[in-house]
């Protein structure tokens, strides 16, 4: 299969790399880096050394991959100048643990701003109570007075009425009443 | 090295004299030299700006969070993308990723990365086709499954070597092997196809 005709991957036993070995060279860690001067050559890249399609393709891809991390390095570097630096989990974690505090605080203030209104408003309900209850005082006051003079002009209608005959000693015991002086008297002589 | 640091007491108790300081206490520069690292990873990964931003924030914060638990059997940077990558992948399971994922309105556009190109190349037209090779890359790891993308990001964009990238994702190395070259395989395909209609 010409390599130049698909895009699948040749086996090797159509006389190219496989998957792995690819894979392997172009992994590139230390164990697979070829260093003719320490270690014989793996199959892998004595194949590269005859077979130029390969090792052309081999270099072109690992070039992309190098060029992938530089651009993809520089990319995200312009977009971390767009944004604020990591805030910093100290202040954060304090914030945290002042939670608690900025309740308490809140807590405070609203019993700040609760007590002067309910005091302010007892205040008003015993200024309220206290009209109230002058009002009433004065309106107590002023009924006892006029019961009190009702009681009285009674009094005195009743001391100025006359008394009936029947009840008129009872009404002067003293005998003030000359009339019944005179009347004993004269049966006397 | 550690045998600098240990006295031994004449009760024949060895005690580490210098406490090591863990790094992640001096945040200030933790931030500064692995936030742009997380942030490419992330970016790479979700191609999602907004989402990539928030998700750095929140890498730091748990490392903040998690400081004492850091042990030093990795590096930072290694430490770093460990958590970042647990982020993602909870992030992409959430059904709102998907959601904007479908609408593509915080997408990273192909076209946008490769704009990015270093004009040191030789002539406009090689330069063209060296865009047109990263936005053809940037497109085929898009494609790749979420497991094979993160693998071959770690590898090619983070240059992590097979074994920390065992170690970061949990993976076997066998596993990440195989999920690598099948990714290369992928990439190496589009490749070839964008040579012959180049040709």
């Amino acid at each position: 299969m010409n390599i130049n005709q698909s895009p699948k991957i040749v086996p090797i036993s159509s006389g190219h790399l496989t998957e792995v070995q690819f894979g392997e060279l172009l992994d590139g860690t230390k164990d697979n880096v070829v260093n003719k001067t320490d270690r014989a050559l793996s199959p892998a890249e004595e194949h590269l050394l005859t077979c130029a399609q390969c090792a052309t393709e081999l270099a072109t891809l690992r070039e992309a991959l190098v060029l992938f991390r530089e651009v993809s390095t520089a990319y995200a570097e312009s977009e971390l100048r767009n944004i604020p630096r990591v805030e910093l989990p100290a202040r954060r974690a304090r914030m945290f643990t002042l939670r608690p505090a900025y309740f308490a605080a809140a807590a405070a203030l609203l019993l700040a701003s609760f007590i002067p209104i309910q005091m302010l408003h007892q205040r008003a309900q015993k200024a309220a109570q206290q009209a109230a209850s002058a009002t009433a005082a004065t309106n107590f006051e002023r009924y006892a007075s006029e019961s009190n003079e009702a009681l009285l002009d009674d009094v005195n209608n009743a001391a100025s009425a006359s008394v009936p005959d029947s009840m008129q000693a009872l009404a002067d015991p003293m005998g003030t009443n000359d009339l019944s002086v005179q009347k004993s008297n004269q049966r006397k002589d | 090295m550690a045998t600098e640091n240990i006295s031994t007491f004449p009760n024949g108790l060895a005690i580490d004299m210098e406490e090591r300081a863990n790094p992640l206490e001096d945040l200030d520069t933790v931030v500064a030299l692995y936030q742009p690292r997380v942030f490419r990873f992330l970016l790479a990964n979700l191609r999602d700006r907004d989402a990539a931003e928030t998700l750095t924030q929140e890498t730091f914060l748990r490392a903040w969070t998690a400081r004492d638990s850091f042990r030093e059997d990795c590096a930072v940077g290694t430490w770093l993308i460990r958590i970042a990558l647990n982020l993602a992948r909870d992030h992409t399971r959430t059904g709102r990723f998907r959601f904007w994922k479908n609408a593509a309105v915080h997408s990273v556009d192909a076209a946008d990365v490769a704009s990015f190109v270093p004009s040191s190349e030789v002539s406009s037209e090689s330069r063209l086709i060296a865009q047109q090779q990263v936005a053809a890359i940037w497109q085929t790891v898009a494609g790749l499954s979420q497991r094979q993308r993160t693998i071959f990001l770690l590898r090619f964009l983070e240059e992590m070597d097979i074994p920390e990238i065992a170690a970061t994702t949990g993976l076997p190395l066998g596993t990440v092997k195989s999920h690598l070259y099948r990714a290369l395989n992928v990439v190496r395909a589009h490749h070839l196809n964008q040579a012959k209609e180049q040709k």
